[in-house]
């Protein structure tokens, strides 16, 4: 009996599999477009996202995005303010704990990954367009969770995975790579707690885990369509 | 005679300890344990916190907690790198600062210790290591020392945080050098008393404890990988307890009750239940429980039970004080933990106030609210004092009326 039962599952999981398969990139993406409501999001012109960053402490953060490409998250890391930013031409960052609170601008092959997070919509929305190309590398599972493998091929040539629900159509995983000491490092990151904002599904909650060192995103709110002032983004000046 | 003797030394201990508590104002309450002898509080609040009296966002940055008389509330703060001590009425109005010393900044940055009052003079101490004494009513300084030039005191890693102990003419400070690692310093000049080499280790952070027992007292505290015991009439070093783990944190203030000493550390053995012989020469661990790893919210112990909140987990537990063992757990993220007129209050690094029913082996969640105000990581450990709960967040000092109308 207990045999039957593990062939009948197989059978679904196969069939599921083989179903799954079944549908083609561009379907997969309209999917995609609908379950993350893509037509909604277009209005959105600016999205400011609160909430704790627990690692060993928990710290708060604060991510702004204004479209078409301006970024900012504004971290703690030991008591201590930072900022990640690209303000549409020039991506830089501050890391007071090291002593130097001063701004430093990133070279281009550290300021991709900014650039690449100044995009509202993601890097799967309109690709054709951006420049990317996508391969269905399969299927997967992410937390028990079926999901589509897709590769993305970036415009920069930068490649990085990302993973669809099979069910939901939204993103449970991106896997990313950055340059570290020559090599290439992988950076996991987890969406989990979707929760809709204003018709809009966002997740609430975003574990990285970062060639062993994971930390989470805990967002307490995210707020759309928000005055927010341009200058927050601009290199501040030398004192 | 027995009886006698008995009804005696205890009216004693209680005229002394009652007369202790009057005298001294110091972190976490007249003991140290986070206990605030208040009642008629609220045993619920209302959606959204209980009423904000006022607040101040002008204290500068800092971790410690205040410390309040009938008429004033002491508290400090670092601005442009020097620690100050503001003295405040109890509406929150400024009545004076006075510069203590170069304050920590390279990490965290801010003051991190709490002042002690004794009758008329004030004990503070700044992160870059000096150890001060100043006029409570007008701020100002009576002596100071430094550690580092002083004391020959090695940086910490995070400053030094220590919330001074006054007791009888001394007070006591923790430089960390393997030749002066813990010294008495006469309370109204600064002049050295004694000094213990303990086991040679760095500070650890500690607010130290002390413990009067009938035939000496004892001042309780860790330095690197080690709890210290040493005797206050000359500094020798009593005892010790290793610490099992990699680090130097060790910032909870011990606790002291009926022959038992409590210890709760993240970077050491966890949770800890030590016997102290009647003399105070030795100690016996009676028991040990690694997962309530609390590194700076303290703890809490009441009747039987210890509550406390897990670094490492991030849930609050209550332990039985008897064996260790766990018997509750709730979701509330990790920090701090005091005790007022029944309720246990918790402030998690989130900002998050939580109003808890200690019932026993269980606790029960009644209300919370989140501190919107102020700045920087929540860390203060809050104090009530006359109905008023008092919150420090970075910057700003907030009072919040916590009284049962």
């Amino acid at each position: 009996m207990k045999t039957r039962l593990c062939l009948f599952c197989l059978f679904l999981s196969l069939a599921s599999g083989l179903m799954a398969q079944e549908l083609t990139m561009d379907e997969i993406m309209d999917k995609y477009y609908q379950a993350g409501r893509f037509d909604k999001l277009q209005q959105v012109k600016t999205i400011i996202m609160t909430g704790t960053l627990v690692q060993q402490d928990l710290m708060p953060v604060k991510i702004v995005r204004v479209r078409p490409d301006k970024y900012m998250m504004e971290f703690d890391v030991a008591d201590m303010t930072a900022y990640q930013v690209f303000d549409g031409q020039t991506a830089w960052m501050t890391a007071p704990w090291t002593g130097n609170a001063a701004p430093q601008v990133l070279p281009p092959e550290r300021a991709v990954d900014l650039k690449n997070r100044s995009d509202m919509d993601g890097v799967l929305y309109q690709w054709k367009g951006k420049g990317h190309t996508l391969e269905l590398a399969g299927n997967d599972t992410v937390n028990g969770f079926l999901v589509y493998k897709i590769k993305v091929t970036r415009k920069d040539g930068g490649i990085e995975y990302q993973f669809i629900d099979q069910k939901g159509f939204l993103p449970l995983k991106r896997l990313s790579y950055r340059k570290a000491g020559g090599k290439e490092v992988p950076v996991e990151n987890y969406y989990r707690d979707y929760r809709d904002v204003e018709g809009i599904p966002f997740a609430f909650t975003v574990e990285t885990n970062n060639a062993g060192r994971i930390n989470e995103i805990q967002f307490e709110s995210i707020e759309l369509n928000k005055p927010v002032d341009l200058k927050i983004f601009s290199l501040p000046e030398k004192k | 005679m027995q009886i006698k003797l008995f009804t005696i030394s205890t009216l004693f201990v209680l005229v002394t300890t009652g007369l202790f508590s009057q005298d001294v104002l110091q972190w976490r309450g007249a003991d140290r344990s986070g206990f605030y002898h208040e009642t008629n509080l609220l045993k619920k609040w209302p959606e959204g916190g209980p009423n904000l009296l006022w607040e101040i966002d002008s204290i500068g940055n800092g971790y410690g907690s205040p410390i309040i008389t009938p008429s004033v509330i002491y508290i400090n703060g670092e601005i442009d790198t020097i620690s100050y001590l503001f003295a405040l009425d109890r509406s929150g109005k400024f009545l004076w600062k006075a510069p203590i010393g170069k304050e920590w900044t390279q990490n965290y940055p801010g003051t991190r210790n709490t002042p002690t009052i004794v009758d008329d003079l004030i004990y503070v101490t700044a992160g870059l290591g000096t150890v001060a004494c100043l006029d409570a009513k007008t701020g100002k300084k009576r002596w100071s020392v430094d550690m580092v030039t002083d004391f020959h005191a090695p940086m910490t890693r995070f400053g030094f945080s220590e919330s001074l102990v006054v007791n009888g003419n001394d007070v006591y400070c923790s430089p960390g050098n393997t030749d002066t690692n813990v010294v008495a310093l006469d309370r109204f000049t600064g002049k050295i008393r004694w000094i213990c080499k303990g086991l040679g280790q760095m500070t650890s952070y500690c607010s130290p404890l002390l413990i009067k027992l009938p035939e000496r007292d004892i001042l309780v505290t860790f330095s690197k990988s080690a709890l210290l015991g040493i005797d206050t009439r000359d500094g020798t070093l009593l005892w010790s307890h290793k610490q099992d783990g990699e680090g130097d944190v060790h910032i909870n203030t011990p606790l002291y009750e009926n022959g038992f000493i409590y210890y709760i550390t993240g970077d050491g053995n966890g949770s800890v239940k030590l016997k102290l012989s009647a003399d105070g020469k030795e100690i016996t661990e009676i028991w040990r429980n690694p997962v309530c790893d609390n590194t700076m919210g303290s703890f809490i112990k009441l009747n039987d039970f210890i509550y406390t909140a897990s670094y490492g987990r991030r849930y609050w537990y209550s332990m039985d004080a008897n064996t260790g063992k766990i018997t509750d757990s709730l979701k509330f993220d990790k920090g701090v933990t005091i005790y007022a007129d029944g309720m246990l209050y918790l402030y998690n690094e989130k900002g998050q106030l939580g109003l808890i029913k200690p019932n026993g082996p269980r606790m029960e969640a009644v209300s919370s609210f989140k501190v919107t105000r102020g700045t920087k990581a929540h860390y203060a450990h809050p104090v009530i004092s006359q109905g008023i709960m008092y919150v420090r967040h970075g910057r700003s000092l907030l009072a919040y009326d916590i009284r049962e109308k």
